[in-house]
């Protein structure tokens, strides 16, 4: 299960990754798109297509930041539970609880879009917390004394 | 010390897999909870909203429960005898004025731009033909399925049509499979602009290009050059009438000219016209009451939604460009059609104060019923897939509020639009007059609609006289946000609907 985990949050980690990466090839591709003379409008917006390939971008994004994403963090928040790593549920809480404030801040930055600069910054905390989070198995092993064998050493 | 050990190892598991219960506990349930059954009535779904007005027994096991104490007798017209959708239908001994016949197709195919798309056609091509009929002439359409799988119908964007012509999967009609055939009667009463699309899968369908133009002319016709400007996107690039780039129509110098702008797509578009000043004759099939000159402000037009923009051609022969959403447009000219595209103005007409006020044909100010149409959006399952759905009322579709009404019900409503996003709503088989806007009462011409843009934070109070029974979708025109829920229905006193979603037929309205 300390696999299960670790894994889980080394993949939360590249996930929110892989979410800068689409969402600045999209913005790149859409920029390049209007200065070779393409026109954008809410009917381009809506169509959920664009003569432009890096569209995929906002694509993979939505679908990853909506789904996704909060899908591992669950299963992290899961595998915690089970992992017998100090710290770990804590860590994992934290991560699916950034993940939901990231969705919503995302989702509002529509409307208000200073929200959507707070969508940046939260994604470096989460990029951080996920690997404080995979990070903890690595600390267990490192301390010589595990909690287990505390609870023998004095039950 | 080891049964210690063990005993601390149980505990912990028993922990973990409490936590686990706790977490996944909820929404499991909330999760099967959400599971749509595999055919369901649209009479069936939700809670009934009277707005205030009068209680009906709307269905057999609704009579059965007495709930709805119904008193028959407030209006005596109509369908209370308790007619069924199939019913409501045009005068079945008229003869047809305009007959036409459309063969529905999935297929790759030419678009008039000499591009290639995968999709669907009528007749052959994307859009379908352009359906004229002059005001007041009964329309026929047999709509033949040769190969389009899962089903499709055609609804009439904007007519008023009798309900069982309305073309809703599930809700007036089934889905019709491959080899099979329906035909739609209706008397084209109002003349104007309007557009007829596939209501089964119609987000998709639409998207791939099952939909086309239907013109009423006035029965006293103008001398006006008259061009259907149809706008839909294709693979995400922008075609006018399946072209890309410009469309080139002759007009004379000194002469007038109508511009049909047709908004087949899911967000609201702007409209706007250099060379020349534009009046905004119509929106929405209905003429504004004395349009006013504009220069150098833009139409927005609905996802959905139509504008008739009317110029009159420069004296000195210069071209005119009717821009549709960027440098893709019509271009009216006679000598030259040289007219470079312009930046889209700062400004937008706002209709709330555009054209002259006129009195309305009824009072909306002493209502029979009170709607209120709340847009919002949280997180949850639809139907089993989780996500960040729209609600109406606070509530979740299938959860959603069903608008009970009486034949000759004046009625009110007021949509506000807390979900973040801007919605195109339409409400099938009537047409609602604009009161107000955030609050501030419309000022201008009467600005009916059938396709309103509500964009976000915005609220808008409409009204309209039931004078159509049946049952009727009122929805988001932005087609995937209908899939996703933003879908209710208004629905008549004593009028019931045999059909279902879901079902052998596979109907899928949205």
């Amino acid at each position: 299960m300390k696999n299960v985990y670790k894994v889980l949050a080394y993949l939360v980690m590249i996930e929110v990754a892989v979410q800068a990466a689409m969402v600045v090839w999209a913005d790149a591709g859409f920029g390049k798109w209007i200065a070779e003379g393409g026109v954008a409008d809410k009917t381009l917006a809506e169509s959920g297509e664009a003569p432009f390939p890096e569209f995929l971008g906002l694509m993979i994004h939505g679908m990853n930041g909506m789904i996704v994403i909060p899908v591992i963090a669950l299963l992290l928040l899961i595998a915690s539970f089970w992992a017998k790593v100090p710290g770990a549920v804590k860590a994992a809480g934290l991560v699916l609880l950034l993940v939901v404030l990231q969705v919503t801040l995302g989702i509002v930055g529509h409307s208000i879009p200073m929200v959507g600069a707070l969508h940046g910054l939260n994604a470096l905390l989460l990029f951080t917390t996920a690997l404080y989070a995979a990070r903890r198995v690595a600390a267990a092993k490192a301390a010589p004394v595990t909690t287990a064998a505390q609870h023998a050493v004095h039950g | 010390m080891h049964r210690n050990r063990r005993g601390g190892g149980r505990v912990r598991l028993a922990v973990a897999g409490a936590a686990t219960m706790a977490l996944m506990g909820p929404l499991i349930w909330l999760w099967q909870d959400s599971l749509l059954p595999e055919a369901y009535s649209v009479m069936d779904m939700g809670y009934a909203d009277y707005g205030g007005g009068r209680r009906h027994s709307s269905s057999e096991h609704d009579a059965h429960t007495g709930g709805g104490a119904s008193t028959h007798g407030g209006h005596g017209r109509g369908a209370g005898a308790g007619g069924d959708v199939t019913q409501l239908i045009a005068d079945a001994d008229r003869p047809a004025d305009v007959e036409v016949t459309m063969v529905a197709r999935k297929q790759r195919f030419q678009l008039a731009s000499g591009r290639a798309f995968d999709g669907y056609t009528l007749n052959g091509r994307s859009p379908g033909p352009v359906i004229k009929a002059a005001e007041g002439q009964l329309v026929q359409v047999r709509l033949v399925n040769e190969s389009v799988p899962g089903g499709i119908t055609l609804h009439w964007h904007g007519v008023d049509v009798p309900n069982g012509a309305d073309g809703v999967a599930g809700v007036t009609q089934d889905a019709v499979g491959i080899g099979k055939e329906f035909t739609y009667r209706f008397v084209a009463d109002q003349a104007g602009t309007f557009w007829y699309h596939s209501h089964q899968m119609s987000h998709e369908q639409v998207r791939g290009g099952l939909l086309g133009a239907l013109v009423v002319e006035p029965a006293r016709r103008d001398e006006v050059t008259d061009v259907v400007a149809l706008v839909h996107l294709y693979n995400g690039i922008r075609t006018v009438n399946g072209r890309e780039g410009d469309v080139h129509v002759k007009a004379a110098p000194g002469s007038r000219a109508r511009v049909r702008v047709i908004n087949t797509e899911y967000g609201v578009m702007p409209a706007w016209v250099s060379g020349a000043p534009y009046r905004l004759a119509a929106v929405d099939g209905t003429e504004i009451n004395g349009p006013a000159p504009v220069r150098d402000e833009a139409v927005g037009v609905a996802a959905g939604g139509r504008a008739d923009l009317e110029v009159t051609m420069p004296e000195d022969g210069s071209p005119v460009r009717i821009h549709l959403g960027g440098p893709t447009g019509v271009v009216l000219g006679s000598t030259s059609y040289d007219a470079p595209s312009v930046p889209r103005p700062a400004a937008t007409l706002d209709l709330l104060a555009y054209g002259a006020a006129a009195p309305l044909a009824f009072d909306p100010g002493k209502p029979d019923r009170r709607f209120e149409y709340d847009m919002g959006r949280r997180p949850g399952f639809l139907d089993g897939v989780p996500g960040v759905w729209w609600t109406i009322n606070g509530h979740m579709y299938p959860d959603v509020p069903m608008f009970h009404v009486a034949e000759g019900d004046v009625v009110r409503m007021r949509i506000v639009n807390n979900s973040g996003e801007g919605h195109p709503m339409h409400l099938h088989g009537h047409h609602a007059v604009v009161l107000s806007r955030d609050g501030v009462p419309a000022a201008g011409s009467p600005w009916w609609v059938d396709s309103l843009e509500v964009g976000a934070d915005e609220s808008y109070e409409i009204a309209f006289v039931a004078d159509n029974p049946g049952v009727w979708m009122d929805h988001c025109h932005n087609l995937p946000h209908a899939s996703e829920g933003l879908t209710a229905h208004l629905m008549y006193e004593g009028v019931t609907t045999p059909f279902r979603v879901g079902g052998p037929a596979g109907n899928e309205p949205e």
